[in-house]
């Protein structure tokens, strides 16, 4: 066993923190998050990462990448994650849907996409759930009829949460009619131009006041060359990528601003004439907010490794998942009992402290148990897929 | 990176499952239980015959040289069969004590013997002062006299002191109480009149005893480690003891995931295999999550110690996170077992018996979040 990287994977981790240092603003950090949204900055920031040589080097050289290991990006991932970041800020391009285009696009499709992804330029939205499609994603009823030169599609999406700023819609919609047809079996994946014609995004805001939306297609004509792969294979394509995206987005690394947040507030904060980092209490919650990242990373650091060897994953990503989801829970409970009455103040406020982050990450946590996959989903999975028990 | 076991470690793990399996089925390990000695030569011969008392013992002195990772092979496959005896105090108590703080003379002198099975090791460092766990609350005195050390006072919960051919005692030579300095490692004969032993009867069923040393003597020579430095070579053997107590957790949690999905697939209840309903699901997938979040935080232990890295963190979270992992696991699995499980003859409360008391073992939860704590720079 070794839990080490390589020399050269140290010296780009370096050489990606100097840029950081110098680059890398909270501002920017709450646009790769989800709550400010992506902006003018982010955009820019994402142009600066590929410029400084830190976007494509897992990809392959054909398109623009730098054909090295998958290592690469994820340790991008996480020198981000550290610093509030997240992610890169044009992730679902970048961690989920440019990986299908490269295993399942035709040709044109791969020449047409994958360079501008790898320079940071272009964004999908993500186009799956759909108000009666949430768990049960195969009963989505969004409609693309075969109209011989192009496709012609109808129907609603919901949660759809980067669509108002994405170039493109990643839509899974369904191309099998026939209502007697195995309902897994009729769906296809489609990348449409955001902005077409006939397509209206509608704002739902969250409780954490991060924007998600509705999408309305109303007769968008959509080329055939956009189809993603063959016809009606798009339920298995989004199914064989969802390891992957899970190690790509769950990451451990970015709960580590909670815990140096909150070291620095408790040696900084004092009470009854002692800092609050005397106390055996807070010094219990803040050490198990360490050892349980410690334990997240390394079930993390399991499933990248199968990922990069190409092994089977059957629950490995998902218990990834459902930990550092439940994780993110419990250790903004401890957060917030440890700031007392001053958690409650959101960042508008007088008295705020931690400029209000362990507030809006309150509000935030609700979020990871549920998108992506509920726990409870989560847990079927390790259980049957990964476990052997039997469906009900 | 890269977790696979070598190729070596997967034949030494096969070889010790199959051992395991055979040597200590739950009729021995609850006989075991009941007897006065804990185990049989039998079993401890056998063990010798394999090699696995010198595992870790370095060639030179008669061991195979094989590093603290094939250990935790080891101690895994022992942990999921809960195979009873001495071989932890012993192995890893003894011999790393001995590795870590031992001259020259004394590696010469031991080693060898352990790597032959030849000698029983118990290592006395815990107290009936020591309401909470730490190591450094030391009240045993060894004063100085001429070329020899007495020992006076009462070490508490010493496993397997009752078969042990030597204990290695923490005791006071300079400083108070809860002091770190001026603690200092003694190796005694455990036959010596001065010390008396009283076995305990314990939860798990494991070998725990009272030592109570009168006046005993030792010569200058049988000092581990430096004067009033014991610390310093305890500190290190609690790092391997507690990651490879955490490995014997991890082999315990694999074995009941086994048992309770075997049993998933076999019980029927409303016409359908328990397995199906979401509720013993759920139950199971915690299970499995505990399960692996406790594996790679051992591995990642066992491997920075081995590597030589700084290594207190990993090992503190590892035991902190492993205890409490382990005592979810085991309610899980009762969960699933329902009335069956809780059996005296059932598999079950083997693991949750000792789920307890590997959490007590070398510092329980709060003891290491407090360690993690300092480590964080807090306090």
């Amino acid at each position: 066993m070794n839990f080490g990287y390589t020399e050269e994977e140290e010296k780009y981790r370096k050489r990606l923190n100097e840029f950081l240092d110098e680059h890398m603003t909270e501002e920017i950090a709450r646009q790769n998050w989800e709550d400010l949204g992506v902006g003018p900055e982010a955009r820019e920031f994402s142009k600066k990462l590929y410029e400084n040589g830190f976007l494509g080097l897992p990809w392959p050289k054909e398109y623009g990448g730098g054909g090295l290991s998958p290592t690469y990006d994820f340790i991008l991932i996480d020198e981000l994650g550290k610093r509030w970041g997240a992610h890169v800020p044009l992730d679902v391009g970048y961690t989920m849907t440019g990986h299908t285009i490269l295993r399942r696009g035709s040709e044109e499709m791969k020449k047409e996409f994958i360079p501008r992804i790898i320079r940071g330029e272009i964004e999908f939205g993500l186009g799956y759930t759909e108000p009666n499609a949430g768990s049960d994603l195969g009963a989505m009823m969004m409609k693309a009829e075969d109209m011989g030169d192009y496709f012609l599609i109808n129907g609603q999406k919901t949660f759809n949460t980067e669509s108002h700023y994405a170039d493109y819609h990643w839509l899974a919609a369904r191309t099998e009619l026939d209502p007697s047809k195995p309902k897994y079996k009729g769906i296809s994946l489609f990348i449409v131009d955001q902005r077409a014609e006939g397509i209206d995004i509608r704002p739902m805001i969250t409780m954490s006041d991060e924007r998600t939306n509705e999408v309305y297609y109303d007769d968008v004509k959509v080329p055939k060359s956009r189809l993603v792969g063959e016809k009606n294979k798009g339920f298995y394509y989004i199914m064989e990528a969802i390891d992957s995206e899970r190690n790509h987005v769950f990451v451990p690394a970015r709960l580590w601003p909670i815990v140096d947040e909150m070291i620095t507030y408790v040696k900084e904060t004092s009470f009854q004439g002692k800092p609050l980092a005397a106390d055996p209490d807070v010094q219990a919650k803040i050490a198990q907010m360490a050892i349980e990242l410690e334990v997240a990373q390394m079930l993390a650091d399991n499933a990248r490794w199968l990922e990069l060897n190409e092994l089977p994953m059957t629950m490995e990503p998902e218990i990834t998942k459902v930990m550092i989801s439940e994780l993110e829970q419990r250790m903004v409970d401890d957060a917030m009992q440890i700031l007392g009455l001053y958690g409650q103040l959101d960042e508008k406020s007088k008295w705020t402290p931690l400029r209000g982050r362990i507030e809006w990450f309150y509000l935030h946590s609700f979020m990871p148990t549920i998108g992506a996959g509920t726990s409870e989903i989560g847990r079927n999975v390790i259980a049957q897929r990964g476990l052997g028990l039997p469906r009900g | 990176m890269d977790f696979n076991f070598t190729d070596e470690q997967k034949m030494l793990r096969d070889s010790a499952r199959g051992f395991c399996e055979k040597m200590s089925p739950m009729g021995y390990v609850l006989e075991m239980e009941k007897s006065e000695k804990g185990y049989t030569p039998e079993l401890w011969n056998a063990m010798v015959e394999l090699g696995w008392m010198g595992l870790i013992i370095p060639e030179e002195y008669g061991g195979v040289g094989m590093g603290f990772m094939d250990l935790i092979v080891l101690l895994e496959e022992m942990g999921r069969m809960c195979v009873p005896g001495p071989f932890f105090s012993t192995v890893i108590l003894g011999g790393y004590t001995l590795l870590t703080g031992g001259s020259e003379e004394q590696k010469n002198e031991y080693l060898p013997r352990i790597a032959a099975g030849e000698l029983v090791f118990s290592f006395a460092y815990t107290e009936p002062g020591m309401i909470k766990f730490d190591p450094s609350h030391v009240t045993v005195t060894a004063k100085a006299e001429g070329e020899s050390f007495v020992i006076d006072g009462t070490k508490l919960f010493v496993s397997d002191a009752n078969v042990a051919d030597f204990i290695i005692v923490s005791a006071r030579t300079s400083g108070e109480a809860n002091d770190k300095k001026g603690i200092s490692l003694f190796l005694v004969d455990a036959k010596d009149p001065g010390i008396s032993i009283t076995q305990l009867s314990t939860l798990a069923g494991d070998k725990q005893c009272e030592v109570v040393f009168k006046g005993v003597t030792v010569p200058k020579a049988n000092l581990i480690g430096a004067l009033d430095d014991g610390w310093s070579v305890m500190e290190k053997v609690m790092l391997y003891a507690s990651v490879g107590k955490c490995a014997e957790m991890v082999g315990g949690s694999m074995r009941v995931l086994d048992l309770v999905l075997d049993y998933c697939h076999q019980r029927v209840q409303f016409g359908k295999p328990i397995g199906v309903f979401q509720a013993v699901q759920h139950h199971c997938a915690n299970m499995a999550i505990n399960l692996q979040g406790s594996k790679f935080i051992t591995y990642k232990a066992a491997w920075m110690l081995d590597e030589g890295m700084p290594a207190t963190r990993i090992c503190a979270s590892a035991k902190a996170w492993v205890s409490e992992a382990y005592k979810r696991f085991v309610i899980l699995g009762h969960q699933v077992f329902a009335g069956t499980g809780f059996m005296v003859e059932h598999e079950m409360p083997m693991y949750s018996r000792r789920a307890r008391a590997a959490e007590l073992a070398f510092g329980d939860a709060p003891y290491y979040r407090k360690v993690v704590a300092q480590d964080l720079k807090l306090g």
